[in-house]
């Protein structure tokens, strides 16, 4: 359970905190003070990617294959998978790749991808009702891990994790109940959550003991709130994030690296404190 | 048990249609084949019958009385309709329902003592649904009490805690557990009070070849409790075989879920899992999903 080290408890495995890179270059309604830090990088994720090392406080990176999307430039599978590879040759932070979560498009562009970091111990997502059998197949057979998604529902959240635990072992689920952003419907997934780790807990039911990202870094950046000005933003993003990590997210997707440097200090300083 | 078949019912494509052109025979049918699975009251439910009211549950009175002479239950929330429909019954009808909704209480109850008949009286009152057995309790006193004034005794009146979906996601299972511990502790707080709950309702929203087991283990489980009786499907054989003691086994283990005791699956066939597991998910012990056999 999240911080509660009051109880005899402990945190052995702390959150981890993972920048959103995009494999295309930012559309250009999203703000500019977003990726100023990473400006010259923006048209090659792989040199993106590279520049994070420079920030330390990053965990992980998350790569979202926005381009594949057929909503935006529909761009094949095999665009995706050779950016994949080159942003896992370039960097040594363990990745966490999306792709656009349309199901149909995700199960063509996944397994090409799956293939491209084979025996990465990556995390691929998001596998959804609709395609994963596919997905699952193909990340189980290159030793990757799978995001299952589903959309604010601990019923249906059990389901895709009961089904996909006829084949896939239930390790390397990572649980993803869609995280809108602060103001935007936060309070469904901050109770599911919660509720999540306290039937893995307090039933011990296996179907909701897997870890749990909380992927809000795309939602909170379309609210008008988080676009309006960056120190709003910052806040906005880090609000959100703040919220899911105290009701038991395990992995946090941010898109500004404040926002992140902000939530992991508060997290550290409060670790520090109960470790006395 | 008393079971009211559920069969007559407006949503369904058949008898609406029927209904609309008065055609008797797919509601006579309907009407003969429950008669013959042992279904002791027919449910006439027929939706708020907005148009031509009163001539409608008339036809259709008329029309199931011709093959049957089982009692009726009558299934609207017009009480125009069921003022009209009430003395054409041959048996002593049941009146399904009124509630402690303030319309209800001036216009639907007080037909009970008026024609002398059963009432199915609902948990729902103005503030909506009781979310929990205290308030559902709380709010059942006060509408039997009110009806008691009207001069209707409780013998008279079938109380209905409102089952609700086991998959509501969060709260389906908590409703269940609800309902089951309303029916458990009934008799006690309104001595004399029957019962009844709309069965199917429970399993709304599950897969669909799934719904009968759901329906069936909560009957068995409802059963235990002292359930006098539910407005569920005759035409299932295994309703009727787990309620009139046909399957005892399957009913002891469903009893050993409920008591939280330890079931070793492997000695069990694929059936007995079956309800064990379904069983399992009604008490809570295990979470929700539509996938709970796998």
């Amino acid at each position: 359970m999240p911080f509660h080290f009051f109880d005899d408890g402990s945190w052995p495995n702390p959150p981890v905190f993972a920048l959103q890179i995009l494999d295309r270059e930012p559309p250009e309604d999203l703000p500019t003070f977003l990726y100023e830090p990473f400006k010259d990088a923006l048209h090659d994720p792989a040199k993106w990617a590279k520049k994070i090392e420079e920030f330390d406080y990053v965990d992980a990176i998350q790569l979202y294959l926005l381009s594949t999307d057929p909503a935006d430039q529909d761009s094949p599978p095999e665009k995706a998978a050779e950016a994949t590879r080159r942003v896992a040759e370039t960097t040594s932070l363990p990745l966490i790749i999306y792709g656009s979560g349309d199901p149909d498009k995700d199960a063509k562009v996944l397994p090409t991808v799956c293939e491209a970091v084979d025996g990465m111990n990556y995390l691929i997502g998001p596998v959804q009702k609709e395609n994963y059998e596919v997905l699952g197949k193909a990340i189980l057979a290159h030793g990757l891990f799978a995001s299952a998604q589903t959309p604010m529902d601990i019923n249906l959240l059990k389901e895709l994790n009961v089904k996909l635990g006829h084949f896939f072992p239930l390790e390397r689920i990572v649980i993803d109940p869609l995280s809108p952003a602060l103001g935007y419907g936060i309070e469904y997934t901050y109770s599911l959550m919660e509720r999540i780790k306290q039937l893995g807990e307090i039933i011990k039911d296996k179907m909701t003991q897997m870890p749990m990202i909380a992927d809000f870094a795309t939602e909170v950046w379309r609210s008008k709130q988080a676009r309006e000005n960056e120190e709003q933003g910052i806040l906005w993003e880090a609000m959100t994030s703040l919220s899911l990590l105290t009701a038991g997210a395990n992995i946090l997707t941010h898109r500004h690296l404040k926002s992140m440097k902000l939530v992991k200090e508060m997290y550290e300083s409060e670790v520090k404190q109960w470790q006395k | 048990m008393v079971i009211i078949g559920e069969n007559i019912h407006v949503i369904a494509g058949v008898v609406n249609q029927a209904i609309k052109v008065r055609d008797s025979k797919p509601i006579q049918d309907l009407a003969k084949s429950q008669v013959q699975a042992e279904a002791d009251y027919l449910d006439l439910n027929l939706g708020p019958l907005t148009k031509n009211p009163e001539e409608t549950i008339r036809w259709v009175i008329n029309t199931v009385q011709q093959v049957t002479d089982l009692p009726l239950s009558l299934d609207t929330m017009n009480p125009v309709a069921m003022e009209a429909g009430l003395p054409l019954c041959n048996k002593r009808p049941l009146i399904n329902s009124a509630s402690g909704k303030k319309d209800s209480k001036e216009r639907m109850l007080p037909l009970a003592k008026k024609y002398n008949c059963d009432v199915v009286v609902s948990v729902i009152n103005d503030r909506g649904m009781p979310p929990d057995v205290e308030m559902k309790t709380e709010s059942i006193m006060d509408t039997v009490a009110h009806a008691n004034k009207l001069g209707i005794p409780s013998e008279d009146m079938w109380v209905d805690p409102i089952v609700l979906p086991v998959s509501t996601a969060g709260e389906g299972q908590r409703f269940a557990q609800a309902s089951l511990e309303f029916i458990k502790i009934i008799a006690e707080v309104l001595p004399g009070i029957k019962s009844t709950v709309g069965l199917s309702n429970i399993s709304n929203g599950a897969p669909n070849e799934l719904r009968p087991l759901l329906n069936r283990t909560y009957l068995v489980m409802l059963q235990r409790y002292g359930l006098y009786s539910a407005i569920a499907d005759p035409l299932d054989k295994e309703i009727m075989s787990l309620i009139q003691g046909k399957m005892p086994d399957v009913v002891s283990l469903i009893y050993k879920v409920m008591d939280g005791e330890v079931i070793d699956l492997s000695s069990l066939s694929q059936k007995e899992i079956d309800y064990v597991k379904t069983a399992r998910v009604l008490t809570g012990e295990v979470l929700y999903s539509d996938a709970w056999l796998d």
